[in-house]
């Protein structure tokens, strides 16, 4: 049951565009950008010209929003860009498995199982303090109830981006 | 009983074993338990062996070791062990030069420096290594500990110091190794220094007799060289710009200064000009390189060096007896003569008026160098030779000599001097053609370009006039006619070979370039026309005509080098800015020669451009008219800097005689500018012409020429009374003037030049340099302007420009920062309609559009499926970056249309914040929109008005915190996660920016009632602000500078303000605030600690108060309490009375906080009295040594009770506290803090002696395996000690001494 929700929700992701094109001048660093068919973000962007007379160009450097690597590109700055739809959604957190799956609730009250935290050693180790130091320190505390996991979408892909803490302090 | 052994191996004891004659019976005891702060380490009586001991341990459990050092009564003194503390640090010096295991190396001649009185060792080490490089840091070892125990050290001592050093020098004056004994003197200067104010007059005195006569040359050349030596590094070391630190502060610095000024500058000079004398006659007479050259050019450097000083002549010690403001003096005479040139005046004062003027030195030097020319073909000389290099340096310097030195008889006595210097000087450069010639064949510039520094120096020291004279005393034609020659050359030299190294011509160019910008500086700065000779005026001219040709030259030689010179553009444009500068300088003196040749080339170029369509490739025409048009924008106008720019007086008073419009040559230039600008409105011609760069020049030159030509405002007052005297000049600058004014051509100028920045802005996509141009310089600059605004917004093509703004999609293309600027400058211009609600009435017109579609894309029911795609992005954006342009333009006429439109989007504003809570831009933008409009509105707003913007803000800031408290961010790439922090950063500046603007309701106020009538009370906001804000500002985000500081500036502006309030706040909230005030307490930057220690005396000063007034103050955060269980809490005061006392004793700080801590410290003391008492007992106690524990007990006594101290907080009481303060630190910091230094160095004295005794024999070591108790972990931990952990207490190792002596150490028991 739950998968078949789960695939029609992704079904209607698809469908949906996953690009738009944009001018390139208009982009901004901390804006997102298609690069080589990676969705990035943009971290630097400078300018310059082809030939003293020539037109402007923007050079392009920007980081993969997924595994982190570093992309670069030089587009003539009235040309249209890849802009990637990047969406982010929040789901509380039920559960951590021990190979660093998740396990979600959704909104309409189906679980998510397919993400895990990040494989990287050290990020991972980071997680799990925080979310233990949020269930110890609290007395009473009800199975991922006021932790939020916010997942990252574009163009097809998945992946945890952030933890808060939604608990009763304000 | 038996202790364990870490109580005793701490340092703090001596322990004694007595091993006795037959070995057997071990007897130990310890002998005094004291706190470590021994005075020096004394001997154990005849048949006794001491051991000193220290351990430390890192971390518990941790390694951990200890070691000790076993010392019969001949103490440290013994022979052997001296051999020993050498042979280690030999051993050190090697390794690290060969790099084995530098660390360990390091850390042995660290232990030597830090070990307490290792003079013997040093000394032996001097007189007896082999090793140079251990003679090296022996001498840098007596150094660091003279300087750290020097308040210890007995004035035989510190005297036996110095002379052993200048001893060492001079006796071994002929070691090869020179760094040695450079490094030896050095030593000697700064512990002379050290002690300057100690020393009478006739111990320098004795000092000084060795030095002269070393320097006089009667104990041969190579003592001589020394001394010369030693007084430079005495005379560097008494410069407070090159002078060490050591701990000390300014006031000293200073004191040394002037007294080695007046009594012995000119004594040393006195000496090396003698040494100099006598030994350069035998170098004439010499026929090769001989070893006095040697000396010659160390005394010449010597002397350079003196004639270097900041003189300060009478006028220091004047200015010492008035205190501390001898320094804020100083920097004023840095800043003014900054401004100038790099070229600094050499102000001796009238006492060396006959050592340097009128005894012939001049001559002396100038034969000198004549008669060196003469030998640089002789082996061993030539024109770069150390010798020669020297001579001419001082002959440039003795250029710049000026001030009292001369009698004041009109400059005459200057103007013989400089003719003197310039007779021998312009032999190194006349003729230039052939002088040039010979560079290029090979020759040294050296000679060239030292001649021209020294005309720069002559420069800056005349006038014009006097300067263009001087040189016709010696030839027919004048310096400047030389100058400019000069200049041709170089010119040619630069348009024949351009290279990207810096050649001569490069450095020759800058430096004349100069010269002229030093002569045309002063013409401007005095006001005189004309003051320039006719002969200057044609040399200009020439000049000019030959900088625009090389110019153009190098334009269009440019063109195909695109390169990778984008790098560095910053750079080159500012430099390019300054070059043009006085490029422009030079045009403007000759300016009736270079208006006509500007318009001839200019047209010229056009005319080329036109003829050449389409057929050759116009990109060099391009360039060179780029390059013109940089040239006559510096020449027709000033830049404003915020300021209308008048016209440019040498353009004013040139052409008197020409009344009628049409004919005045600049409007001839400037229209002709206009007509071709004009051209580019033509989409033909636009794309085959006007490239991006070209444009970039065009809107350049129009932004600039238009700021002062283009309608002038009338100019009325001071020009009439004076009208019957410069009729003519009036005239002529009212036909200059009247050519763009409101009546004449102006408007069809201010048309052209909007429909100019229409089309930059729709038919350049993309061309961000040039949008930013248009926007930021053209537009802005125009709407600035009241004249023209009114006129402005009459125009069809304003009004097209505003419809295409508000209407056209394209406009969403441009770069959203540029968008914002446009609707800044669009909101501006209203202020040229006529009634006030004409122009609220255009901003509603404006805006409503945007407002509009961002309440209804808010309203949208789908808003969070679409608001993240990034068509939606982009709108939401730019209409926040319109809107916030908008903002930010908000004045008193226009302020409730701008209201309304932000009032109309406060809700969509909050759904927006929620909708796109993870896309940091947008957020920012929010923020940043709510932040500028807050800014803008607050102090007009009305009560009911007020009380619905606060609303707003708590909400937003409600929302703001609560999407992000407690979030962490979870990325692969660090970039980004320093990035978010870097976003998270931002944010918070903005939401702090949005609360001082909350702030400021309560100062300034226009509101018809008081906002209180609604029930808002300013401080309550925003200390409810504080709260919501401060649980995100981590201690890692106060990291950011900006940030940090505008925090603490907040902070402490609400505590002295509204300190009544911060004890209402809750515990936790009160706790954050507290732990940040500490951590600024201990920031680097000395703005950030002086708002905190203000924010302390705010908070100290109301409890005082208010409990004196029977108040509570701040209740039950001040006082301390007992936890049920145990545990102590000291109230607030008490804290931040202990830190700043920690943190004025004995921590390093500007001594410019001195007063604000004096200000916070104060009404501490008056709160917490006891805990004073405590303090001050605590620290009385520290104090073994009873002369230093009396002085202290004084001085805190004195720091409470003197200067009438009384128990007030009014200003005088201040006042008075500051100056006990002061003089209270000056007493006691100085021995408070040698104290914790030795405190540590004592371990590690014990520690190397440990190290080295793994050698020698006498000296065991032992490692201890149980975690030490934290109360001995000295910061010795950072040796790393670590070794072979043995069981049970100490075993003592079988020792391998050669007498036999062998003992087994059995555990210590009592």
């Amino acid at each position: 049951m739950s998968d078949e929700e789960h695939q029609f929700e992704s079904k209607a992701d698809a469908g949906a565009s996953k690009t738009y094109p944009q001018q390139a001048g208009t982009i901004r660093k901390n804006g997102h950008i298609v690069i080589k068919g990676r969705p990035c973000k943009v971290v630097e962007v400078s300018t310059s010209k082809t030939g003293k007379h020539g037109h402007a160009k923007c050079h392009f450097v920007a980081i993969d929003i997924f595994n982190g690597k570093k992309l670069e590109d030089i587009v003539p700055s009235s040309h249209n860009c890849d802009v990637p739809h990047v969406n982010r959604t929040d789901y509380q957190l039920i559960d951590i498995s021990e190979d660093g799956f998740v396990s979600l609730l959704t909104e309409n009250g189906n679980t998510k199982d397919d993400l895990r935290l990040p494989t990287d050693e050290s990020l991972l180790s980071q997680c799990r303090t925080y979310v233990f130091h949020r269930i110890q320190i609290k007395d009473g505390f009800e199975q991922g109830k006021d932790l939020v996991v916010s997942v990252m979408s574009a163009m097809g892909e998945e992946q945890i981006c952030a933890l808060k803490d939604i608990g009763p302090k304000n | 009983m038996i202790r364990p052994i870490w109580e005793y191996i701490t340092g703090l004891f001596d322990v004694h074993l007595d091993f006795g004659p037959e070995f057997g019976g071990i007897r130990g005891r310890v002998q005094a338990i004291k706190p470590m702060v021994l005075d020096r380490w004394i001997m154990p009586p005849f048949g006794w062996i001491k051991i000193n001991t220290d351990g430390s341990a890192m971390g518990a459990p941790g390694n951990s070791a200890c070691g000790g050092i076993f010392r019969d009564c001949k103490g440290a003194a013994d022979l052997a062990q001296l051999q020993a503390t050498m042979q280690a640090i030999e051993l050190a010096c090697s390794s690290i030069q060969m790099h084995v295991n530098p660390a360990a190396a390091e850390a042995t001649l660290l232990s030597l420096s830090q070990s307490p009185r290792p003079y013997h060792a040093c000394q032996f080490i001097l007189e007896n290594s082999q090793l140079a490089n251990a003679r090296f840091q022996a001498a840098g070892a007596i150094r660091d500990a003279a300087i750290r125990e020097w308040a210890l050290l007995e004035a035989a001592d510190r005297r036996g110091l110095i002379s052993f050093c200048l001893c060492f020098i001079m006796n071994n004056a002929n070691s090869p190794e020179g760094y040695v004994l450079v490094k030896v003197a050095s030593v000697a200067a700064q512990l002379l220094k050290r002690g300057w104010p100690d020393f009478t007059a006739a111990e320098k005195d004795a000092f000084f007799l060795e030095v002269k006569e070393a320097v006089n040359g009667s104990h041969g050349l190579d003592v001589q060289f020394v001394g010369i030596n030693f007084l430079e590094s005495l005379v560097s070391e008494f410069s407070p710009s090159t002078s060490t630190a050591m701990g000390l502060p300014r006031e000293f610095h200073e004191q040394c200064r002037i007294s080695l000024e007046q009594d012995y500058m000119k004594a040393f000079y006195c000496w090396v000009q003698y040494a100099a004398f006598n030994v350069s006659s035998r170098i004439i007479e010499a026929h090769s390189e001989i070893p006095e050259v040697k000396v010659c050019s160390a005394a010449l450097r010597l002397m350079i060096q003196i004639l270097n000083w900041d003189f300060r002549g009478k006028n220091a010690v004047e200015n010492l007896k008035r205190g501390i403001d001898v320094f804020y003096d100083g920097m004023k005479q840095e800043n003014s003569s900054l401004r100038r040139s790099e070229c600094i005046f050499v102000q001796p004062g009238h006492a060396w008026h006959d050592m340097l003027i009128s005894s012939g030195h001049v001559g002396w030097l100038l034969n000198f160098y004549t008669a060196l020319r003469q030998k640089f073909s002789c082996e061993g000389y030539w024109l770069d030779c150390p010798l020669a290099v020297s001579a001419r340096k001082l002959i440039v310097q003795f250029c710049s000599v000026t001030g009292v030195i001369f009698p004041s008889d009109g400059g005459h006595m200057q103007r013989q001097h400089l003719l003197q210097l310039l007779a021998g000087i312009v032999q190194w450069m006349e003729p230039p053609d052939a002088v040039a010639k010979a560079i290029k064949s090979g020759k040294s510039e050296s000679e060239l370009l030292d001649g021209c520094r020294a005309l720069m120096s002559v420069a800056t020291v005349t006038t014009p006039v006097v300067f263009n004279e001087l040189l016709k005393n010696l030839r027919p034609y004048g310096t400047l006619t030389l100058l400019s020659a000069l200049m041709c050359e170089v010119s040619k030299d630069l348009m024949e070979n351009r290279t990207d190294d810096e050649t001569w011509s490069w450095v020759a160019r800058d430096i004349l370039l100069d010269t002229w910008t030093t002569l045309l500086m002063q013409l401007d700065g005095s006001g005189h026309n004309n003051s320039l000779p006719p002969e200057g005026i044609s040399a200009a001219a020439n000049v000019f005509a030959l900088i625009v040709d090389s110019g153009l030259k190098a334009a269009s030689a440019s063109v195909l080098s695109d390169g990778d010179e984008y790098d560095f553009l910053q750079a080159s444009v500012t430099a390019m800015d300054e070059r043009l500068n006085s490029y422009a300088l030079i045009g403007r003196a000759s300016i009736g020669a270079t208006i006509p040749l500007l318009t001839e080339r200019f047209s010229e170029r056009v005319m080329r451009l036109h003829q050449g369509k389409g057929i050759s490739d116009p990109t060099e025409t391009l360039e060179e008219l780029y390059s013109l048009l940089l040239i006559t924008g510096h020449i027709l106008a000033d830049e404003g800097q915020g300021e209308t720019p008048l016209v440019p007086k040498e353009i004013e008073s040139s052409y008197t005689n020409i009344m009628e419009v049409d004919k005045h040559p600049v409007v001839i230039l400037s229209g002709s500018i206009i007509r071709f600008a004009e051209q580019s409105l033509d989409p033909e011609m636009r794309t085959s012409f006007f490239s991006p760069r070209l444009m970039e020049a065009v809107v350049w030159f129009l932004a600039r020429w238009s700021s002062t030509y283009l309608m002038p405002p009338e100019r009325s007052g001071e020009n009439k009374s004076s009208y019957e005297n410069c009729n003519e000049t009036q005239h002529s600058t009212n036909a200059l003037l009247s050519f763009c004014g409101e009546n004449n051509q102006g408007k069809v100028v201010l048309d052209i030049i909007i429909r100019i920045s229409l089309s930059t802005l729709l038919s350049y996509p993309g061309e961000k340099d040039l949008q930013a141009l248009t926007c930021y310089q053209l537009l802005h600059g125009l709407v600035k302007r009241r004249n023209i605004i009114s006129h402005l917004v009459t125009l069809d093509s304003w009004r097209d420009l505003a419809n295409a703004f508000a209407n056209e999609r394209v406009f969403f293309s441009l770069n959203a920062a540029h968008q914002r600027s446009l609707a800044q400058t669009l909101t501006l211009s209203t202020s040229g309609m006529k009634t006030p609600e004409a122009s609220n009435q255009y901003i509603h017109n404006l805006t409503s559009h945007m407002t509009a579609s961002l309440v209804e894309l808010s309203s949208k029911n789908d808003l969070k499926t679409i608001a993240q795609q990034p068509d939606i992005i982009l709108l939401v954006s730019c209409l926040l970056e319109r809107l916030r342009g908008v903002a930010r333009a908000s004045e008193p006429r226009t302020q409730k249309a701008i209201y309304q439109m932000g009032f109309s989007v406060m809700n969509p504003v909050l759904i927006f914040l929620q909708a796109y809570k993870d896309e940091s831009i947008v957020v920012y933008l929010l923020l940043k929109f709510v932040t500028d409009w807050v800014d803008g509105q607050i102090i007009y707003l009305e009560a009911q008005e007020t009380a619905a913007v606060v609303d707003f803000c708590m909400r937003l800031l409600q929302l703001y915190s609560s999407n992000n408290i407690g979030k962490i961010s979870i990325s692969l790439s660090n970039t980004l996660r320093t990035g978010a922090d870097a976003e998270k950063y931002k944010d918070l500046r903005a939401l702090l920016q949005l609360l001082s603007s909350l702030c400021s309701k309560d100062l300034v106020d226009f509101a018809s009632e008081p906002i209180e009538a609604y029930g808002t009370s300013i401080s309550q906001v925003v200390y409810m602000g504080l709260h919501i804000v401060t649980p995100l500002i981590t201690l890692d985000l106060l990291k950011y500078p900006k940030l940090c500081h505008s925090y603490f500036s907040l902070l402490s502006h609400m505590l002295e303000v509204y300190p009544e309030i911060i004890a209402q706040l809750n515990v936790e909230a009160f706790r954050h605030i507290l732990a940040t005030l500490d951590f600024g307490l201990h920031h680097q930057d000395v703005e950030v600690v002086d708002l905190c220690l203000r924010a302390v005396k705010a908070l100290a000063s109301h409890h005082y108060k208010d409990s004196g007034a029977g108040k509570v103050g701040l209740g039950s955060h001040a006082t301390s309490y007992k936890e049920p269980d145990g545990k102590f809490h000291e109230g607030i005061l008490g804290r931040f009375l202990r830190s700043l006392l920690q943190l004025l004793l004995f921590e390093d700080y500007s001594t410019d906080l001195v007063s604000s801590a004096a200000d916070a410290l104060l009404p501490l003391i008056l709160c917490e009295q006891s805990v004073y008492q405590n303090l001050a007992n605590e620290l009385i106690e520290m104090q073994v040594i009873p002369t230093f524990r009396s002085r202290l007990t004084n001085a805190l006594q004195s720091l409470i009770s003197s200067n009438n101290l009384s128990s007030t907080l009014d200003r005088i009481n201040h006042q008075r506290f500051r100056k006990n303060l002061h003089s209270f630190l000056i007493e006691v910091r100085g021995f408070l803090r040698m104290f914790v230094l030795r405190g540590h160095c004592y371990g590690s004295g014990c520690f190397l002696a440990a190290r080295l005794g793994w050698q020698h024999g006498s000296v065991a070591s032992i490692d201890v395996k149980q975690a030490c108790p934290s109360s001995i972990r000295p910061t010795l931990a950072g040796f790393g000690l670590n070794g072979p952990v043995l069981n049970g207490l100490a075993i003592l190792e079988p020792n391998p001494n050669p007498s036999g002596l062998r003992a087994k150490w059995a555990t210590i028991g009592l």
